[in-house]
């Protein structure tokens, strides 16, 4: 109770000393100001640096290149990273440069024709014979020259239609094949009985 | 005598007419508003597709109902008493012949609706068949023959054929929506929406025939084609396990044309890059991009080539994954490659690389692609120069002062020194900004300022000085200012002048006349 008691009159105190130091408080701060002016007229010490522009490497330091608010581009200078005191600034700048260097770049969408066809045509080859058809040779069933030209019958893998195919575009195309074909129909023949006799003699 | 083309009033815009008639602006504007999507909104298009679906369905329906009545040809009003078989036969042989068959004259004589109606008769095959191929043929043609064959109701008329019992049927529709989807994206996605796709990977099994499953590959490809919209995501996802499996066989038409379609898959933004390279592909890629693969040939590498330059112009993580797969092995081969268009890919794809964390620099550097890098910035054709140049300030930007050193020490800068001198103001921008960025990491040193006067680039830049474009002379002005010392500019500039003095202006004027003002 006493606390309360006093209290009171010790807030009154205070609110005056508050009141007065306030007062004496404006006066300094006033009295700064002016101070302050005067020395930024002759001696130029605080400035406000509007942005950061350019990063360079000199002799080991890390300067930046600034922009003086209320100045002109004229007027920008170097100055060593120990003495700024704009991080904000300096941090926006790294990042323009980090998304600027992230610079992938999509494709282009000049191809020059290289791509795939979008459409084709489908050209009458009398019905696609022979290789033509595209299929893998499996082996050949038969041979004619009733052509006039050798020919060989082709059974294609995963078809049923055989058809006839130049031998020499065989040859070419499917040597292995060709050469089953004539293997399977090797015939060996036996030597005419005088050569037993010649040995004989022997 | 004037005569009015009459094709030009009935189809909007065919592209051949275009540089016969010049009207003027708005007449063109007009034009354009009414040719097919040009003008439309998002929302009126896709109205208008689906309409056209359903006018589709109707007419299938109808045309069943006519099959199922029994009306044969010479019953329909419209037509004459044709014998069908014999004249699709001869004007099929008139479709296919030489360049310029007469298509239009063909739709001209209404020959488009009876072809459709062949396309439903499963009891004629033969019919089906050469009118299959018919339509092929003019949906092969420019975007208003295409147009015509969609229009008279031949989309679902092919969906139903790919499911014919008769191979070569099934595969001539696939042949024929192979065109429509190649038209472009709306109507890619018209066959979409008319559920194609589960149709054509139906088709593919074990025993297809390899020309099947190639023109099975192309069709397929064309439905990853184009963007502006790309096609739909589930779209996507329902044709990737079945190019992956495709990606896997050894016939070389089967496996370009499914890296085509992965190349158009994996060009766009990154979510859809990410797609692709979840299926596990990449290495795949790369090894078909891989010419030292005893069978692997450029249309195989250049559309695998595309494909892992689109993953690496993604996200860091998708570059990591085409490093990790081998790509940076193959790279020094495409870079030296004998066609100048892999060589450019090859480039553009390296610039994206280069363009990443110092990590991904440091693995270029360990696979050896900066001598290639080098050997292309200085005999290159000079697209392949302008992506290698890209290369360049993306890793002077992203680099480690060791590894900036090391792309000095390989003969880069002298390489780009030598380009300052292309006509090109863009690319001599990103060279300017390559040589900047090599100061800002190396430091001003005057060894640098030496080495680069050295190699003629002090000159070179002065003379960029007095180049027509504005940010390229004021960019080599600010270089000079900042970086070249005086008294170093100013021995240059004296030596210079000594030079123009004793032989009689025999070297350039330019030099002299910016003189010593600059001090």
């Amino acid at each position: 109770m006493s606390m309360s008691q006093t209290t009171e009159p010790t807030n009154d105190g205070a609110t005056v000393t508050e009141e007065a130091k306030i007062t004496t408080d404006e006066k300094e701060k006033a009295a700064e100001e002016v101070l302050k002016e005067a020395e930024e007229e002759e001696e130029e010490e605080e400035y406000v640096v509007e942005k950061v522009l350019n990063r360079r490497v000199v002799k080991g330091r890390v300067e930046y290149l600034l922009k003086w608010k209320g100045f002109s581009n004229e007027d920008n200078t170097w100055e060593p990273e120990e003495n700024l005191d704009c991080p904000d600034l300096i941090a926006e700048y790294l990042q323009k440069q980090k998304s600027a260097h992230e610079g992938k770049r999509k494709a282009a969408g000049d191809s020059e024709g290289d791509e795939s066809k979008s459409k084709k045509k489908k050209d009458d080859n009398e019905k696609l014979r022979g290789f033509a058809r595209g299929l893998e040779p499996e082996r050949i069933i038969g041979a004619t020259d009733s052509t006039g030209e050798l020919m060989f019958l082709m059974k294609w893998k995963h078809s049923d239609e055989a058809d006839l195919v130049p031998a020499k575009e065989a040859n070419v195309k499917c040597p292995q094949v060709v050469i089953s074909f004539y293997e399977e129909r090797l015939t060996w023949h036996s030597y005419p009985p005088e050569e037993e006799k010649k040995d004989e003699k022997n | 005598m004037l005569v009015i083309n009459p094709f030009v009033s009935k189809c909007e815009l065919n592209s051949s007419d275009t540089a016969a008639n010049m009207p003027t602006n708005n007449v063109v504007d007009q034009r354009i508003s009414k040719f097919k999507n040009k003008g439309k909104d998002l929302a009126k298009l896709r109205e208008k597709r689906i309409s056209e679906c359903v006018e589709l369905r109707k007419a299938q329906k109808n045309e069943n109902f006519l099959k199922r009545r029994n009306i044969t040809l010479s019953s329909l009003p419209d037509e004459e008493a044709l014998s069908p078989e014999n004249d699709t036969v001869g004007l099929q042989k008139l479709l296919s012949k030489g360049r310029d068959p007469p298509l239009k004259e063909i739709i001209d004589a209404g020959l488009l609706s009876p072809f459709v109606s062949f396309l439903a008769m499963d009891d004629e095959s033969t019919l089906q068949f050469e009118a299959a191929w018919a339509l092929t043929n003019i949906a092969s043609g420019t975007s208003w023959h295409t147009q015509q064959v969609v229009e008279h109701g031949a989309v679902p008329a092919f969906i139903n054929l790919l499911a014919s019992p008769v191979l070569h049927i099934s595969e001539q529709a696939v042949w024929a929506l192979g065109n429509i989807a190649g038209d472009g994206a709306a109507y890619r996605d018209i066959l979409i929406e008319c559920n194609v796709i589960p149709a054509l990977l139906a088709r593919i099994c074990p025993d297809t025939p390899v020309g099947y499953v190639r023109n099975l590959t192309w069709t397929l490809s064309n439905l990853c084609r184009n963007k502006n919209p790309c096609p739909p995501l589930s779209a996507v996802q329902q044709m990737l396990p079945a190019l992956i499996q495709l990606l896997h066989l050894s016939d070389k038409d089967i496996l370009s044309d499914a890296c085509w379609a992965i190349s158009y898959l994996s060009d766009g933004s990154n979510d859809r890059i990410d797609v692709v390279v979840k299926t596990g592909i990449v290495p795949r890629l790369v090894q078909l991009m891989n010419s030292k693969e005893l069978s692997i040939v450029v249309t195989v590498q250049t559309p695998a080539l595309r494909s892992i330059g689109n993953i690496v112009s993604g996200s860091n993580l998708h570059t990591q994954m085409a490093i990790d797969a081998g790509a940076l092995n193959v790279l020094p081969n495409l870079l030296r490659h004998p066609k100048p268009t892999v060589q450019k890919e090859a480039a553009w794809a390296l610039s994206n690389i280069a363009a990443g964390p110092c990590k991904q620099i440091q693995q270029l550097i360990t696979c050896g692609l900066l001598p290639p890098l080098v050997e292309v910035l200085r005999n290159g054709d000079f697209k392949t120069q302008k992506e290698a140049v890209w290369a360049v300030t993306n890793f002077t930007s992203g680099g480690t002062v060791e590894q900036v050193v090391k792309l000095v020490q390989s003969g880069a800068l002298e390489a780009i020194i030598n380009l300052l001198q292309v006509k090109d103001a863009k690319v001599i921008l990103v060279l300017l900004e390559a040589v900047n960025n090599i100061f800002m990491k190396l430091g001003e040193t005057e060894k640098l300022c030496l080495l680069i006067e050295e190699l003629g680039g002090l000159e070179r830049l002065e003379v960029l000085q007095n180049h027509p474009n504005e940010m390229v002379y004021q960019s080599a002005h600010d270089l000079i200012q900042k970086y070249f010392n005086d008294v170093l500019l100013w021995v240059h500039h004296l030596l210079w002048s000594v030079l123009v003095l004793v032989s009689g202006g025999f070297f350039g004027p330019h030099a002299a006349s910016n003189g010593p003002a600059q001090i």
